[in-house]
């Protein structure tokens, strides 16, 4: 008898919170669900645009063929890896450093805190066109420094391989204060018997960080490296204005590719072949993460 | 304990507060170079070699932002986007959230996973479709042309965020509201919220930064200057012979200002947030 008051008390429970989130559900469902079906399905159709809309005409595999043959994409997708590769590397390799160091910090830690979290809420907008003066060929500051140091006047954002490098130098001072934030946060919470432990045990400094630290930290960093990949994976705001894609397509990226086949070149199909299949190279690069993720976890537990 | 030996300057210079001063001119230089821009006469902000110190303040940038480029609509345009959708994010939010993690609701793991999914796809993948959308219903070039995307797409983050939050607070108080007769939502309102408070701010500060930077969206849906937020307005400044970098950077003080003082006001929630297994940049 109580267990089946217990029951049903359960299955109020279970409504109750169908009912609560119903609002939410169905406006992320409403706003989400069409625009990504519709993406997809034009993907795989004869796109044409007509005065009202778009008109899907059949279904053909000419937008992914178009797509996998055209050296745009290949370099896009190429470009974009590298920059995820790269950038975040070295935006964890840094953080955790410049985490280290605030964390052996006394008075000035809150403050060190709270300037890492202004580039971090900074618009990505106003961080390119910042870098975009410092980098400025006339009256960039970055030259007048190469040219006082003797080193010539390099042309940042026309050349193909600084245009890159001054991408990812943009992008490393915005995002790796994240990183640090992180990564203290996760470093506050080892306990400090560890590193007594360790200590007694006559280990040094570097032992102590990968034997210690560096295990401890692997779920926070991990979780990072998981956001800040999916994120550089979309890469858009920043090149679109620091360098719109140039010189040339140098740094043209698979969001930028697929803004400029849809919205100025008006290829709809392609273009949106080229947007779903940057989403669906995220979202299963996030189930295979979640999936080994989990699965380390679990061993760990065990 | 180590140093306690030396004295004076020497124990100041060691290798953690070197570090650290390096660390500090990082992130602070490209900052000074900004700010010190936006208060340089237009001449000052374009002259070669640059001026590393002002040689004359000046608030003439500022007037051109708000005089010959409508930088106060962009604002105003940004505020009402961005308090809006993050309101609505927070009332339905604090709800499906509340659901996810206090209720024993079949499929949660499902919907959780699905909201992490939205949360990460990427925007240029469904900004076509909804454009189109948009404009059948009349709504391109309008307040919540942004609004109810924003609400839609930054919501799942906002409601992974209140969860495990949530989850967080004892079950005890809950039930003896609801042994003591109260309705649902009323628990929510008198027990649950006021112990929520920091969750709230958490996820109030993710959204509204997150409304306030985003870019793509604000580029393709609202192409009348009348509703560009402030991200398009600073973007497009440039799309002229001379990129008026005082401008910009005027600009960009008045924009970077209220957010970063929003976030140091809240950097406890901020960082909190940010590390409460809830970690995105």
């Amino acid at each position: 008898m109580a267990s089946s008051s217990h029951d049903a008390f359960r299955r109020r429970q279970a409504r109750l919170g169908w009912a609560l989130s119903a609002p939410a559900l169905t406006v992320i469902a409403a706003v989400t669900i069409f625009p990504i079906c519709y993406a997809i399905a034009m993907s795989v159709s004869n796109v044409s645009a007509t005065g009202s809309g778009f008109s899907l005409n059949g279904l053909t595999g000419n937008n992914y063929s178009i797509m996998f043959n055209a050296p745009q994409w290949r370099y896009a997708l190429f470009f974009t890896v590298l920059y995820t590769v790269v950038t975040v590397a070295i935006e964890v390799a840094l953080g955790t450093a410049i985490a280290l160091v605030l964390e052996r910090l006394t008075w000035a830690r809150g403050w060190m805190m709270a300037l890492m979290l202004i580039p971090w809420s900074m618009i990505t907008v106003i961080n390119a066109q910042l870098w975009g003066y410092i980098y400025n060929p006339t009256y960039g500051v970055l030259d007048d420094i190469f040219s006082r140091l003797g080193l010539g006047a390099p042309v940042i954002l026309g050349t193909k391989v600084p245009a890159i490098m001054a991408l990812m130098g943009a992008d490393v001072w915005k995002t790796t204060p994240f990183v640090v934030i992180i990564v203290l946060a996760g470093l506050v919470m080892i306990p400090r018997d560890y590193y007594e432990a360790a200590a007694v045990d006559g280990a040094g400094g570097w032992t102590i960080f990968w034997k210690i630290t560096f295990p401890q930290l692997r779920p926070t960093i991990a979780l990072a490296v998981l956001f800040r990949v999916l994120q550089a994976f979309g890469l858009f705001d920043l090149p679109f204005v620091l360098t719109n894609g140039g010189p040339g397509d140098s740094t043209q990226s698979l969001a930028i590719l697929a803004y400029n086949a849809m919205f100025r070149d008006l290829d709809f199909g392609p273009g949106a072949a080229v947007a779903t299949s940057t989403a669906l190279l995220v979202v299963i690069g996030c189930l295979v993460f979640l999936k080994v993720f989990r699965a380390q976890a679990g061993t760990e537990e065990s | 304990m180590r140093h306690s030996s030396r004295r004076g300057w020497r124990r100041a210079v060691n290798g953690v507060n070197v570090a650290a001063l390096l660390v500090f001119l990082f992130i602070a230089l490209p900052l000074y170079w900004m700010i010190s821009a936006a208060f340089k006469t237009p001449e000052g902000v374009g002259a070669s070699p640059p001026q590393y110190f002002p040689h004359h303040l000046s608030t003439k940038n500022f007037s051109i932002a708000f005089s010959q480029f409508t930088f106060g609509q962009y604002i105003v345009n940004s505020v009402i986007v961005a308090v809006s959708a993050t309101v609505l994010i927070l009332v339905f939010g604090t709800l499906a959230g509340y659901a996810l993690g206090r209720t024993p609701m079949r499929g949660r793991l499902a919907v959780l996973m699905s909201l992490l999914m939205i949360s990460v796809f990427p925007e240029i993948a469904v900004v076509v479709p909804l454009y189109a959308l948009l404009r059948d219903i009349g709504w391109l070039n309008s307040y919540q042309a942004l609004i109810i995307p924003y609400t839609a797409f930054f919501m799942p983050f906002a409601i992974w965020i209140l969860r495990n939050y949530f989850l967080g607070i004892p079950r005890e108080m809950e039930e003896s509201a609801r042994i003591d007769g109260a309705s649902p939502l009323r628990t929510i309102w008198s027990v649950i919220l006021p112990q929520a408070w920091p969750g709230l701010f958490t996820a109030g500060i993710f959204t509204f930064t997150a409304c306030w930077t985003e870019f793509l969206m604000a580029l393709s849906f609202n192409i009348v200057n009348g509703y560009r937020t402030i991200p398009v307005g600073v973007a497009l400044f440039g799309a002229q012979f001379v990129v008026p970098y005082g401008t910009i950077f005027a600009a960009s003080v008045v924009a970077v200002v209220p957010i970063a003082v929003l976030v140091l006001i809240f950097r406890r929630s901020v960082v909190s947030g940010l590390t409460a297994g809830s970690v995105k940049g």
